[in-house]
């Protein structure tokens, strides 16, 4: 007798060991072993530690009386520098506070966390939709559309992205509050995501547009086609549900490269304009302390390093998790 | 005028060189150790992507001066190569003497030393010192450069050598004639102190068979101990001996070294690290001032070698806020904004009191003559710190006189600043201690390098700009008109529109001309507690700096009039 289909074996009252088998959908078995995984159980609980930060922001630096923008000179001693050991930590200020300032630097990270989260997401939310549709459309429609698609893709690919948006970083913040989006951040922060959106679709896209090329042969599609089914069902019913996991995958994995990419605009001075908190600008700001002020460079570094690490560990044990073929060792 | 690189804190100070007397050094920082010797090269590094004007007539920030003054090029007359005091002298240079004034101080004549020549052994004579002035006439193709010799020389209408017609040339060689080994310039009005504004490298000589305009910026001719063997932009300057300098024709110039690097392009923080660590060749060299976050490190944790090889130092600058004054028209609103600031955290921000006292003017107290304690509007904290009270009240006063600017600053004034981390956190307080008062500030951040363009950008609208000066001499005539004046270089205040301006303008223009010099001092001072009591532009500090030199370099004093080095006499210990 065999267990190998489930993990709920029960003693019967006759001593006999009988087995229950029980069907179980693809979601479910990709839960099972997910919930295996310490890691990736410990990075969700991280994740989701960082969203309930940032979304209560406000309520926690109201609790423990903190501010981002306060100024606090009497924490600073001649130099405009943190007094006291370790960046000024104290019981007023958790984390000490910012350099020249005066600034609470836990109340910073945690609107930091905000602006970083909202651009995470929002790009991730965006390239995805884009991604997934122009991917579906080349796959499935394949000839010249899928040509003329790839090519597309490929210059997308090609083109120095990085150098594009720093040089078009003011014009087009310009360009977007002309056109009716709010002075200052709220522009920055769309031009941000839109920028993300414009290169980073493409990666999305193209895994996409693989497993649309290859799920269109399958013989389920086949026999819905067969039986009458039309585009719509067949996309819609057929081909997406079979997507979702690379597509998650894919999610999981350029969440946290997004963040990033804010973080490494802001610190390039492209990013959110003071006095908002963001933890690019923070960065920016700390490397100059290194030597005067470790703590200050310390903390945003920790807290970026952290998020993007669980939010990679989350990527891969999602991937496993939804891959049957997967037989990673966990600790 | 021209613009100083904007760097860390608080060194906005459009640039301009010189201030008589006192640099503060109080380390001994001369040679005091061991003969001073030939060889070896000096390096000095900065996070400039080159020396902003290499070409003598557009040379115009203290430290390029002193660079390019010490080594390249000279000029009619020179400061004194001296610590402290002596060092604000003057002595001839390409001159014999400094100069001799008649009619009053409306003609000067020089007379040229003997075996000068340039660095292809060609005699300097009076005719390539008259044409390396007139360039600076041409405004168009030789930018940035002071503009003293237009202002001073009795010429009109002269375009510079480039587009002169035959009759303006001749004008222009009338006023300033050249008589065998003299040169003589005849001025508009009497200026007393005309052999300083000779020191500038307006009056240095150029070849005309090798004048290409704008490009002489990257190849000019030298006519000091060093010519340049390559310059790369962002890269690096190298200079070498010039075989052909005379040492019998240089009184001032001692070129210890055999070459001198300029190392460009160099983030900031490197700098520090790299002078701090004094290894290698690093030993060798010299930097443009420390980061604010670095002072501490250098100068209070007790590591007296540090300490040895640093020194903090009042240079010549002044530091302030300019107002628009066409958009704050209302005194009591620049009163309001004043006293709202909290001038101490803003210090704080930009490094502490290491960065300068606060200022009661814009004429520093180096300028002894020229400088009065000012009175300060009612409500002013000496300790910098902001009176909101006072503040308060001068708003509700402002709400009944001039309820419309009061209204714009309410809705947002434009505050422009240079896009950096340290402004960024400026800006923040600024925010905090306007929002107290109920106004409001709408940022504009410029990109640093952008920043003098942008502001002095007649169309640019801003409300509230930064502002930094230093004295081209030891008068004030090179600070009070230069910026409250419409003929100023460096005028951000627009306050033509005033109803003072006329009357401000006439009591310039009547202290500019007075050849008593003790008399023409109090007329500044008056002049200075004029611009106080009006607000046009917000004092903010008298400037200090900090420099950090390697432990195997000679002769490190601080050149008081420049506030930097003495480049061209740096040596390899």
């Amino acid at each position: 007798m065999s267990a190998t289909f489930t993990d709920t074996a029960t003693l019967a009252s006759d001593g006999t060991v009988g087995v229950v088998i029980e069907g179980k959908s693809p979601r479910q078995l990709a839960w099972m072993r997910f919930r295996r995984d310490k890691f990736a159980l410990a990075a969700a609980g991280v994740i989701l530690f960082y969203i309930f930060a940032a979304a209560f922001a406000p309520v926690i630096c109201a609790v423990l009386g903190i501010s981002p923008y306060e100024l606090d000179g009497d924490a600073l001693n001649d130099f405009g520098l943190p007094k006291g050991a370790f960046g000024g930590i104290s019981s007023e200020h958790w984390l000490g506070v910012e350099p020249g300032t005066g600034r609470d630097i836990l109340a910073r990270l945690l609107y930091g966390a905000r602006v970083s989260l909202l651009v995470g997401f929002l790009g991730t939310l965006l390239t995805t939709t884009i991604g997934v549709m122009i991917g579906i459309f080349a796959g499935y429609r394949r000839g010249k559309v899928d040509a003329v698609v790839g090519r597309f893709m490929d210059l997308t690919l090609a083109f120095p992205s990085f150098l594009l948006i720093i040089a078009l970083t003011r014009p087009f913040t310009q360009r977007l509050e002309s056109l009716g989006v709010p002075e200052g951040n709220p522009a920055r922060l769309t031009y941000i995501v839109l920028v993300l959106a414009t290169f980073g679709w493409v990666y999305v896209a193209r895994v996409v547009r693989g497993q649309t090329l290859s799920l269109r042969e399958r013989e389920f599609v086949e026999a819905a086609r067969a039986s009458g089914a039309g585009t719509g069902h067949i996309v819609f019913k057929q081909l997406l549900p079979n997507l979702w996991a690379p597509v998650i995958v894919i999610v999981s994995l350029s969440l946290p490269g997004y963040v990033a990419t804010e973080s490494t605009l802001s610190f390039l001075g492209l990013g959110m304009l003071p006095p908002a908190a963001s933890w690019g600008v923070m960065l920016g700001d700390s490397v100059k302390y290194y030597r005067a002020d470790p703590t200050y460079l310390f903390i945003p570094g920790v807290a970026l390093i952290v998020l993007v690490l669980a939010f990679n560990i989350l990527g891969d044990a999602v991937r496993d998790a939804l891959d049957p073929k997967a037989d990673r060792q966990t600790l | 005028m021209t613009k100083r690189r904007i760097i860390g804190a608080v060194s906005f100070a459009l640039a301009a060189s010189v201030l008589a007397a006192a640099c503060g050094g109080g380390s001994d920082s001369g040679g005091g150790d061991g003969e001073a010797k030939k060889g070896g090269t000096i390096r000095i590094l900065t996070s400039g992507e080159q020396i902003a004007h290499l070409d003598p007539q557009r040379n115009y920030t203290g430290s390029d001066l002193a660079f390019a003054g010490t080594t390249m090029h000279r000029s009619l007359t020179s400061y004194k190569y001296e610590e402290g005091d002596a060092g604000s002298e003057i002595a001839g240079d390409l001159a014999t003497d400094t100069g001799t004034a008649s009619n009053e101080g409306k003609t000067w004549a020089f007379t040229l030393r003997d075996g000068i020549t340039f660095e292809d052994g060609s005699a300097i004579t009076c005719a390539d010192v008259a044409y390396g002035v007139s360039r600076s006439f041409a405004t168009d193709v030789i930018t940035d450069g002071p503009t003293y010799a237009i202002s001073y020389i009795d010429v009109a209408d002269y375009p510079g050598p480039y587009t002169a017609t035959a009759e303006q040339q001749a004008a222009y060689d009338k006023a300033v004639a050249c008589e065998g080994n003299t040169i003589t310039f005849n001025l508009k009005n009497p200026v007393a102190d005309f052999n300083y504004t000779t020191t500038l490298l307006t009056f240095s000589p150029v070849p005309k068979a090798k004048d290409n305009g704008e490009k002489y910026d990257m190849n000019p001719v030298s006519s000091g101990p060093y010519k340049i063997e390559s310059y790369e932009v962002g890269k690096s300057l190298v200079l070498v001996r010039n075989e052909n300098w005379n040492a019998d024709s240089d009184e001032l110039r001692k070129a210890y070294a055999d070459s001198i690097v300029y190392e460009f392009g160099l983030e900031e923080a490197t700098i520090d690290e790299r002078m701090i660590a004094d290894a290698g060749d690093d030993q060798f060299a010299v930097s443009e001032g420390i980061q604010p976050e670095n002072l501490q490190t250098i100068f209070e944790n007790g590591d007296e070698a540090l300490k040895a090889r640093s020194v903090d130092y009042y240079d010549p600058y002044v530091s302030y806020t300019n107002l628009n004054n066409e958009n704050l028209s209302c005194y009591e609103v620049r009163k309001a904004i004043y006293l709202a600031l909290d001038r101490e955290a803003l210090r704080k921000a930009g490094g502490g009191p290491y960065t300068g006292d606060f200022a009661d003017g814009f004429v520093k107290p180096a300028l002894a003559l020229d400088y009065a304690k000012s009175t300060m509007p009612e409500g002013y904290n000496t300790d910098g710190s902001a009176n909101v009270e006072a503040a308060k009240a001068a708003v509700a006063e402002a709400e009944t006189k001039c309820p419309d600017v009061v209204a714009r600053a309410k809705s947002g004034l434009n505050f422009y600043y240079p896009d950096t981390p340290t402004w960024q956190k400026s800006l923040a307080i600024w925010q905090d201690n306007l929002g107290a008062i109920g106004f409001k500030l709408k940022p504009e951040a410029v990109e640093p390098s952008q920043y003098w363009p942008t502001v002095m950008n007649p169309e640019t609208d801003y409300d509230i700009a930064r502002g930094g000066w230093a004295p081209d001499w030891a008068n004030a005539s090179t600070v009070i008109p230069e910026l409250f004046t419409t003929g100023g270089g460096f005028n951000l205040t627009r306050n033509s529109k005033d109803a003072d301006y006329a009357e401000f303008e006439g009591l310039v223009n009547a202290a500019k001309v007075n050849l008593d010099r003790v008399a023409q001092g109090k007329q500044w001072q008056e002049l200075n507690q004029y611009v106080v009591d009006r607000l046009w532009a917000l004092p903010g500090s008298f400037l200090k700096a900090q420099s950090i030199w390697g432990s195997k370099v000679g002769n490190t004093f601080q050149w008081g009039p420049f506030g930097a080095f003495c480049f061209g006499n740096l040596y390899v210990k």
